[in-house]
């Protein structure tokens, strides 16, 4: 019928940048949602596990026993509870009230002065596996501070294993999850404000109206995403400017590949929304749609919180099509190793691609009747 | 000028036959209208001429000065009006018309004279900084017409136009397409309001997806031999 009118696509975008102005609350989700989340969630979200209950049941009661306790205290990860006499210390764990269990046999003390090898009971809950999971890697720095203490020697052992973190010394968990939570609150924000568009328009009735007019709908889609694209990043540069100023998060690599990259995930996740509005033609299932899509895969599923390379290979080709996943290697790559734009060519592709295909998924479906 | 006409149009639902053959000549340059009651068929007709439905069986035929034309040809220049609210209750009068003007690409000397000569007809001047949201029934009627109006289409699809507006707005506006329809353009109007059939240059009546009669007015009356449109619908109704 007719081509691509850029001037078209601008009397939407237009239009949709009125809308945007004359409700307040479009406005104010967009800009401030994304900051107060990741305040609120990146101070609570700390995968360091601290004040670890540990029941102590001490039947030696020497100056040995009495000694590794506090080795065991003054590591600053373990907050110990005597148990009952009675009821031992896997009483503790049973009842929930602790998460780990040391047991001290009598005799401990006498042993260890006279030079014999003796050995400490440690129970732990296994039913929370990643809690159980960092407490196992406490373990080997506080027996080997205690064979030094204990044994009064320094142990000389046949070999070492020196491990060094990069990027992230210290470990640091917020340097890790702000960035990861920035990804999905923004992605889900942007698919969530596109989700709405194309099916206000159904629901409204003007769809009617604009089909009866030259209008194409590629000029409609890209009339939409141009002002919501502009708003998301507004969106992402504030929660840029916290991750740097609150959470002193490390910038390694360059703003300008950074900026590429967030432009290419807010793109992805634009299209996302718009597919689902063009395929649902109602607000309230798109605003569900892009709820489920949008916040569950890319929590459990992007590498966020759990490994891809951990998950069976069928999963870790289901998240190729996320594109949380690509952002947010491509984001940890550049603001903690300062990766360049080759290590990044990977990720830089999918994200284009995976716009690129939901876009055109998008025309497809675009209904231009209304049959 | 374009003209239409339809053979033996079908148009199905599912089960429901919404227009069970017509054959509708639309002529040129006149005010034809639709007239019929609710569930006649009436918007299901202007969605077919409009292009937004695909006829079940039957054709509709657009002409150019009486050469058979393309829908492709008439669209750029075909105007339509939906029945239900289609405007942005968020945005002014000002910002529509600024809309359709930009989607229509209009001339900024072309879209002045134009804005300005419909806010007088329509007399929505005054209103210009008002929402759609906040206008009144025939207010927003109104606004809806302008924004057909914009682009000096030449043909305008207005369905049910003065459904829901007071009498002395429901005159107002019939004035206005008066005035339109001495620019000779082909409009077509569609009402479930009998006394309205007689503004119209022809009548088309519709009941139940047929076509009860049409053509002039006064002849169809005479012919029938009723005195008015609502007691020719209600023997119609009677003979069934």
């Amino acid at each position: 019928m007719n081509g691509f009118n850029i001037h078209r696509a601008y009397s939407i975008a237009r239009k949709e940048v009125m809308h945007i102005l004359r409700d307040p609350f479009t406005l104010a989700l967009a800009l401030g949602l994304p900051v107060m989340l990741v305040t609120f969630f990146g101070f609570a979200i700390d995968y360091e596990v601290k004040n670890i209950k540990l029941a102590v049941s001490d039947r030696d009661n020497g100056p040995a026993s009495r000694r590794l306790k506090e080795i065991f205290s003054s590591s600053g990860y373990f907050h110990l509870v005597e148990s009952d006499p009675g009821a031992g210390p896997v009483a503790l764990v049973d009842s929930g009230r602790a998460a780990a269990a040391l047991y001290i046999e009598p005799g401990f003390s006498k042993k260890i002065k006279g030079g014999g090898s003796v050995e400490a009971q440690f129970v732990l809950d296994g039913s929370d596996n990643s809690k159980a999971g960092a407490i196992m890697g406490y373990l080997p720095g506080i027996q080997r501070s205690a064979l030094s203490k204990l044994a009064g020697t320094q142990v000389r052992e046949p070999f070492s294993v020196e491990t060094r973190f990069l990027y992230n010394p210290e470990l640091n968990s917020r340097w890790f999850t702000v960035p990861g939570l920035a990804a999905i609150i923004i992605g889900l924000l942007a698919i969530l404000l596109t989700a709405m568009t194309v099916a206000r328009e159904w629901e409204n009735g003007s769809m009617e109206l604009l089909l009866s007019t030259p209008v194409r709908p590629l000029e409609i889609m890209a009339g939409k995403l141009a002002p919501y694209g502009a708003l998301v990043l507004a969106g992402v540069f504030f929660v840029y400017l916290l991750s740097r100023l609150v959470f002193g998060v490390p910038f390694a690599g360059s703003h300008l590949l950074y900026l590429a990259a967030c432009l290419l995930f807010v793109t992805a996740a634009l299209s996302q929304g718009l597919l689902i509005s063009v395929v649902t033609r109602q607000q309230q299932i798109a605003m569900q749609f892009g709820m489920i899509t949008g916040l569950l895969p890319s929590m459990l599923l992007s590498g966020f919180i759990f490994p891809v390379e951990s998950m069976p290979r069928f999963f870790q080709y289901l998240t190729m099509l996320l594109p949380p996943r690509w952002f947010m290697a491509a984001a940890r790559g550049i603001t903690l190793k300062g990766a360049d734009l080759g290590e990044l060519a990977v990720p830089f592709l999918a994200l284009g691609l995976l716009s690129a295909g939901m876009l055109t998924l998008a025309l497809i479906k675009f209904k231009t009747d209304l049959e | 000028m374009f003209s239409i006409r339809t053979e033996n149009l079908k148009k199905n639902f599912g089960a429901v036959k919404a227009l069970n053959g017509v054959s509708f000549d639309f002529s040129a340059g006149l005010l034809h209208g639709l007239i019929g009651s609710n569930g006649a068929g009436k918007t299901t007709t202007m969605r077919l001429l409009a292009g937004l439905l695909k006829p079940s069986a039957g054709g509709i035929h657009y002409y150019s000065d009486g050469k058979p034309a393309a829908f492709s040809d008439l669209r750029p220049t075909l105007a339509y009006m939906p029945q239900q609210a289609s405007l942005y209750p968020d945005l002014s009068i000002d910002e529509h018309l600024e809309f359709f003007r930009e989607l229509y690409r209009l001339e900024p000397a072309v879209y002045d004279r134009r804005s300005a000569e419909l806010l007088r007809i329509t007399r929505l001047g005054k209103f210009r900084g008002c929402r759609a949201g906040q206008l009144s029934g025939g207010m927003y009627k109104k606004l809806g017409l302008m924004c057909a109006l914009l682009q000096s289409p030449s043909v305008l699809l207005l369905d049910e136009p003065t459904n829901g507006v007071d009498p002395i707005s429901r005159r107002e506006f019939w004035e206005m397409l008066y005035a339109l329809a001495a620019d000779k353009i082909l409009i077509i109007v569609s009402t479930a309001y009998m006394d309205e059939a007689e503004r119209c240059a022809r009548v088309h009546l519709l009941d139940s997806g047929r076509l009860l009669a049409s053509g002039e007015p006064r002849t169809v009356l005479k012919e029938t031999g009723a005195a008015n449109f609502e007691e020719l619908f209600i023997r119609k109704g009677a003979e069934k």
